[in-house]
């Protein structure tokens, strides 16, 4: 109890250290490109990393598989169904059984990016910048949260919007995506339905551009929330001592556990709606 | 923020937003591939195996239940079958005791008058004997009788008697005895 005491009393004194110094050093928008004539950003051996783990938790759970699941197995397992019943009460069996492997990867994906961010080190650790004439400019950290570089935000956005409509034509043809578009919601007769026609025809414009604005605000809430995140962390370690640099932002990691868990499921969660919604005439014919 | 924002309102607002958020080709399309990449992994060594795991366990638990099911009605078709042939081997127990008992009964009573007839027939037997004996046995008495009178007849008279007078002197006592 006087340990939590003391740790909560130097945390809002490191606090109140921090905003009245100002913030001083921040975490710049883009990812760096780590070599000059080679397209690799540090962000992007951050999400090589993520593939790494993934792929040896999977061999380790899935390499020996019995019916009766023990260890690696039961938690891999565990974790696979759930997601799938939680998609399947969502956009029923038919979207889930094709469907899955996209979303299943989208969660998975964004989850273990999202946590290796968290490791110390990523971010800090790397080496200062010097231009041509030896001046100091800037530090160029080695690794970059995957999901606070917006060119992998924007990558799984447009490819689930491709994705999408791909889907989308295949489960309800042209013609169903048109009038899910474009039909009027409702039913009218008479003269009421010929003075709908131009509202509903300005609706389904409006429609277009929210479907294709929706990969952009997917990609831009990722990016943006975990962006902020690792900035929050940067600017509460980097305005206290460097001994005393871990304190403010220890409660934040906490948060940002739950705000890495939120966002892969936020993300899983509205592809699975939007996709759900532009299909849900199709399944109606199920 | 606010000259983002206005700056987002002008004609190059894309290129604004590309290069303020470090929104690069080559990065995009790595991403796309590291993406595509990650999506390869999860379903081939992940999603693939797992779902066919499960697949394979719901089968063995439908399969399971449905040998459960078979199982029962087996096991109550299996009742009533034993249930059906006790009771039938009850009745036929219960016949085959009767029958028995009946057989029993009559094979008593045909012993019995078996019995009876033999015994009826010893009787006889016997009676005939009996009857057979004391013939025999008067006969022999009769016939020493007669040669008792004719002997004492013989010694009291002196005289020698006759075969006619022997068989009268018999017939006389006898008529006299009775028989």
């Amino acid at each position: 109890m006087r340990f939590a005491l003391l740790t909560l009393s130097l945390w809002l004194a490191s606090l109140i250290g921090t905003f009245a110094a100002g913030a001083g050093h921040a975490l710049p928008l883009d990812a760096q490109r780590l070599h000059d004539w080679l397209p690799v950003s540090n962000s992007m051996v951050m999400v090589w990393m993520a593939v790494g783990v993934i792929v040896l938790f999977c061999r380790m759970a899935t390499g020996k598989m019995t019916l009766v699941p023990a260890g690696l197995q039961n938690f891999a397992e565990w974790a696979v169904e759930s997601l799938y019943s939680f998609l399947e009460n969502l956009m029923g069996p038919h979207l889930t059984k094709r469907t899955f492997w996209f979303f299943g990867t989208i969660f998975f994906f964004i989850l273990v990016t999202n946590y290796l961010a968290l490791i110390p080190g990523v971010g800090t650790v790397g080496w200062y910048l010097k231009d041509s004439a030896g001046h100091a400019a800037g530090f160029l950290p080695i690794l970059r949260g995957g999901n606070a570089d917006i060119n992998m935000t924007a990558a799984m956005g447009f490819t689930f919007a491709l994705l999408w409509i791909y889907w989308a034509v295949t489960e309800i043809g042209f013609g169903g995506l048109a009038k899910h578009i474009f039909a009027p919601k409702g039913s009218f007769n008479g003269i009421m339905q010929a003075m709908m026609v131009p509202i509903f025809l300005f609706v389904g414009v409006l429609e277009i551009i929210s479907i294709a604005i929706r990969p952009v605000a997917l990609s831009f809430r990722l990016f943006g929330n975990i962006y902020g995140g690792e900035q929050t962390l940067e600017k509460l370690m980097a305005l206290v001592p460097e001994w005393l640099a871990f304190l403010p932002a220890l409660p934040f990691y906490f948060m940002e556990l739950l705000v890495g868990f939120v966002q892969a499921l936020v993300f899983t969660l509205l592809c699975a709606i939007f996709l759900k919604l532009i299909c849900d005439h199709g399944d109606e014919h199920h | 923020m606010f000259s983002f924002l206005a700056s987002a309102t002008q004609p190059n607002a894309l290129e604004t937003i590309k290069d303020t958020f470090g929104l690069h080709g080559a990065f995009f399309a790595a991403q796309v591939i590291n993406f595509f990449l990650v999506i390869f992994v999860l379903k081939k060594f992940a999603f693939g195996p797992i779902q066919a795991i499960l697949e394979q366990r719901r089968t063995r638990i439908v399969e399971g239940e449905e040998k459960l099911k078979r199982i029962e009605k087996q096991l109550a078709d299996s009742e009533a079958t034993t249930a059906a042939a006790i009771a039938k081997a009850n009745e036929d127990a219960l016949r085959l005791v009767a029958e028995a008992r009946e057989g029993a009964a009559a094979f008593s009573e045909q012993k019995s008058q078996e019995a009876i007839a033999q015994a009826q027939q010893i009787l006889a037997k016997a009676e005939a004997a009996g009857n057979a004996d004391r013939e025999r046995i008067s006969t022999e008495l009769k016939r020493e009788f007669g040669r008792l009178i004719a002997a004492t007849t013989t010694q009291v008279t002196g005289k020698v008697l006759t075969l006619e007078d022997q068989q009268r002197i018999n017939e006389e006592a006898l008529s006299k005895v009775g028989n």
